[in-house]
């Protein structure tokens, strides 16, 4: 029996040194993640037409080609241009909007095009809490899962506020940024707020020649403290004015502006300058290429792109998705978040992070053309937009042109919150204003603007996309060069559970370890100490326990060893 | 005897330095209950003078005219699939579509999508079209609806609602609705959860931006049954405007209906330290003296009255002890 203990637990211990020895000699293995397990989506989003990307004429309206891969629905374009007041019944139904959402009237100057414009906007909440559901409603990404709580001023609708009623997600009317306006200098423009919002609002037209006060509307600068009172739910104000001078400007809303603009209440207006028989793509919703340039844009540019950027800080946003009670998150925005104590967190263009930016915000170009970039920064900090590739000329700060003879060319361009620029994008291949054709980037280089929510590759990153190296979908070609994108568009990226270079080599050796698997080294180490102790402990107390069988066995051993002696004598 | 009167003195400082202490809290009360009081008051002058009586006159006049709007539409609905151009009332066109002055409209309809160049619409209407389950119509019901933010006001933590939170009516009933929009923004009186075979996606809709009316009429279904009703424009239902429409006896409530059923999800509340006027309500003088004295001494004072207090009744034992001790 003992020598069955002695040897099991010799064999326990070989076997442990064994394990350990092994152990040491190889690290965990590395897990790789299966791409079946992630939720892909499509790269180019399938619900919208490629048949929208091309040249068409809709109601008269010309519009342009936008090869991109989800470009503006040409029924929002026509109607935009002719006012919802001028177009058949059928194209409405296709734009979603109410019927009253853009009114067109009166060719007051007599030069061909309508100078009294009615504008309808709304305030709809994206990405916010429901008593009924742990979800929230409705629904809008700005990238693969990221679903911020947002406000914006929305164009006039007609029906649901989500697809369907089966679906959770907004109305394609419903979106990041707030629509960007264009009337023309002259136009007797009427901005009609129907605050659908269940907070006070008001508008602000920052840079856009405004009366402070409108004998029949009152004061009408937006500011609470100054020209007007808050704009409860439920109500409507009117903010009328006719501009004078044109330029690229920013209205949003001027009620809690810490926070209420981060929400996302913020859009571009464009006063274009006044010319005979010009009809203005009065709004162009979610930004980004304009496919019904102005007369005078037209005549100096052959593309403009309107590009928006914005900042949202994930614990501002959050608060919508907290609480459900109006007064809660009044109580939240107004008397503890703590602006000061908060960074941001979502970089957006047009309302979009990468890699969605790449669906819509994408500038596509030909060699030697010139192309008009209206850039607005409404964010908290200062940004610094840089252009691979390209040299532009920034010919107009916050609207007002700058001295031509002085204009100046960068590669990065530095923006002020609320600052606007406009820029000059020529694809001249002399290696100053282009190095020629590719797909070159155009981002933040404040490096947490190409991350969202501190993750890499995200923010408000797009690209200039020369027309050799965009790919059919609408989406740049970059499988040549071996780049897969796909990864990105999955929300277990940036989820941060897609380590992001296992697939850079076959063997992933860069992807995500294993965990240790029994023991670490050091515990292993200790274990078989104790073992030995146990060992040692053992052979003592069986020493001890059988001494006196030991001592005969000893003695036995001794006279066996005599007694040869003895018997010999 | 001179022990008992030192102890009931004793007694009596106590309760008055507990009562001293008390007294906080009881003011506290006090101003709370004033400033309710206020507030109801409040809420009594608002529906009186403000919102009832301008809306109110709107409300009738538009209503009148949208009557006429349904009968029109009946008419149609009578004749079958002829005229949509007709459908949606022209008074309302005449008497009040000249905001921005422009007189293009439009009327769309597909047989159950009726529109107005104001966006002022009819979705799943059904006039005469008997649900499988009814052999006639039960009886003939007009209901009016009223929306608006004011309507929130009896819902705290709502922002949006409708005036009535349920409706009955028996089942095959052939209800028109009055939908009576008060505020300056759209509203949307959308019902679901109708038999498909009828109403496109089960829904029958109105929507109107106020203030202004549109009516539709239905017939419901012939057994009992529990239909929700909303205005689907972002978190206007979240924040309040829901009701349910019980057909008979009705089915499974409805969740989160203001006043009707609870919320599925309810958010946490906590009272917050918010300034009252007892906080800075400043005595007079003698009285501050009085009271600072009476706060501060008494409570010093009676403590150590109930230190003493202890003490007397302590001495029995202590002296049994001491005298034990001694005797041993």
């Amino acid at each position: 029996m003992p020598t069955h203990i002695v040897i099991a637990l010799l064999t326990v211990y070989s076997m442990l040194f064994a394990g350990s020895a092994q152990a040491s000699l190889k690290l965990p293995e590395t897990v790789k993640v299966d791409r079946a397990a992630l939720t892909s989506e499509p790269m180019c989003d399938p619900k919208i037409s490629p048949a929208w990307r091309e040249a068409q004429e809709i109601e008269g309206v010309k519009i342009d080609a936008s090869p991109g891969c989800s470009p503006d629905n040409p029924a929002w374009v026509a109607a935009a241009v002719k006012g919802t007041n001028h177009i058949s019944m059928d194209t409405l139904m296709k734009t979603g909007l109410s019927p009253d959402a853009i009114i067109k009237t009166d060719d007051l100057d007599g030069d061909g095009d309508p100078d009294r414009i009615v504008i309808k906007l709304e305030i709809m909440e994206l990405n916010g809490k429901s008593p009924d559901f742990p979800g929230i409603v409705p629904t809008f990404d700005i990238a693969p899962g990221i679903q911020p709580g947002a406000w914006v001023f929305a164009p006039k609708t007609s029906g649901m506020s989500t697809e369907n009623f089966e679906s959770v997600r907004a109305n394609p009317l419903l979106r990041l940024p707030s629509p960007v306006i264009r009337v023309e200098v002259g136009d007797i423009v009427e901005i009609v707020l129907e605050n659908t919002h269940y907070f006070p609002h008001s508008i602000h037209l920052h840079g856009v020649d405004h009366p402070f006060s409108h004998g029949e509307h009152g004061g009408q600068d937006g500011v609470p403290q100054t020209s007007e009172v808050e704009l409860m739910p439920g109500g409507r104000r009117v903010y009328q004015f006719q501009p004078r001078q044109p330029g690229t400007m920013f209205y949003h809303c001027h009620v809690q502006t810490h926070t209420h603009l981060a929400m996302g209440l913020a859009g571009m207006i464009v006063i274009e300058e006044n010319r005979p028989n010009n009809w203005l793509q009065t709004l162009n919703i979610g930004g980004g290429h304009v496919r019904h340039p102005s007369v005078a844009v037209r005549e100096q540019f052959d593309q403009e792109y309107d590009f928006h950027y914005h900042a949202m800080d994930k614990e501002l946003s959050e608060i919508v998705q907290k609480y459900n009670d109006p007064r809660l998150i009044a109580r939240d925005m107004n008397q503890r978040y703590d602006l000061t104590d908060a960074t941001e967190d979502y970089f957006t263009l047009n309302g979009l992070s990468f890699p969605y930016t790449l669906r819509e915000s994408l500038i596509l170009v030909e060699p030697d053309q010139k192309i008009k970039l209206r850039l607005l920064n409404s964010g908290g900090e200062l940004i610094a937009i840089h252009t691979h590739g390209h040299h532009a000329t920034i010919t107009h700060y916050d609207g007002v042109e700058h001295n031509p003879m002085a204009q100046i060319m960068r590669d990065v361009f530095d923006m002020a919150p609320a600052q606007r620029l406009d820029l000059k994008l020529e694809t001249v291949n002399d290696g100053k204003h282009s190095y020629g054709e590719g797909d070159w980037l155009i981002h933040d280089h404040r490096e947490k603007g190409i991350t969202t929510n501190g993750m890499a590759e995200g923010g408000s990153m797009s690209s200039i996309v020369y027309k050799s190296y965009l790919g059919e979908d609408g989406m740049p070609k970059v499988s040549h060069f071996g780049i897969d994108l796909s990864e990105f568009f999955t929300k277990e990226y940036y989820e941060r559970r897609y380590p992001v270079w296992q697939d850079l080599d076959e063997w992933a050796s860069l992807g995500s370890p294993a965990g240790q698997t029994g023991f670490d080294p050091a515990t292993q180490t200790s274990l078989l100490n104790a073992l030995y102790g146990l060992l040692i402990g053992l052979t003592i107390y069986f020493v001890f326990a059988k001494r006196e069988r030991i001592k005969k066995g000893f003695s036995a051993a001794f006279s066996r060893l005599k007694s040869p002696k003895g018997s010999n004598e | 005897m001179t022990k008992m009167t030192f102890t009931f003195l004793l007694a009596a400082l106590m309760a008055i330095s507990l009562q001293s202490m008390a007294q906080e809290p009881s003011k506290q009360k006090d101003a709370h209950d004033h400033s309710g009081h206020a507030a109801t008051q409040n809420d009594e002058h608002d529906h009186s003078d403000n919102a009832m009586d301008p809306h109110d006159h709107s409300g009738h006049s538009m209503s009148q005219q949208s009557g006429a709007a349904v009968d029109h539409a009946a008419e149609h609905g009578a004749v079958d699939d002829h005229g949509h151009d007709h459908s949606i009332d022209h008074s309302q066109h005449d008497t009040q579509a000249t905001e921005h002055g422009d007189l293009h409209h439009h009327h769309h309809m597909d047989h159950d999508h009726i529109m107005d160049h104001e966006g002022t619409m009819i979705m799943g209407q059904n006039l005469d079209k008997l649900p499988s389950s009814c052999k006639s119509i039960s009886e003939e019901v007009e209901i009016t609806v009223r929306a608006g933010r004011k309507y929130a006001a009896k819902f705290p933590g709502t922002a949006f609602a409708f005036d009535q939170q349920q409706w009955h009516v028996k089942p095959c009933a052939k209800v028109t609705w009055h939908f009576v929009n008060e505020d300056n923004v759209r509203h949307q009186f959308m019902m679901h959860g109708l038999p498909k075979y009828l109403y496109k996606y089960g829904m029958f809709h109105l929507e109107v931006t106020g203030p202004k009316t549109v009516s539709g009429t239905i017939i419901v279904p012939g057994s009992d049954d529990t239909f929700l009703v909303h205005c689907d424009i972002s978190h206007h239902m979240e924040k309040g405007m829901k009701a349910q429409l019980v057909v008979g006896k009705g089915g499974d409530d409805i969740p989160s209906i203001p006043g009707v059923t609870p919320y599925n999800i309810n958010d946490s509340y906590q009272a917050e330290n918010l300034p009252k006027p007892s906080d800075k309500a400043e005595p007079n003088a003698v009285m501050r003296q009085i009271t600072a004295f009476t706060n501060n001494n008494f409570r010093n004072y009676g403590m150590m009255a109930i230190g003493a207090l202890i003490g007397l009744l302590c001495i029995p034992i202590i002296r049994a002890v001491a005298f034990g001790n001694k005797g041993n």
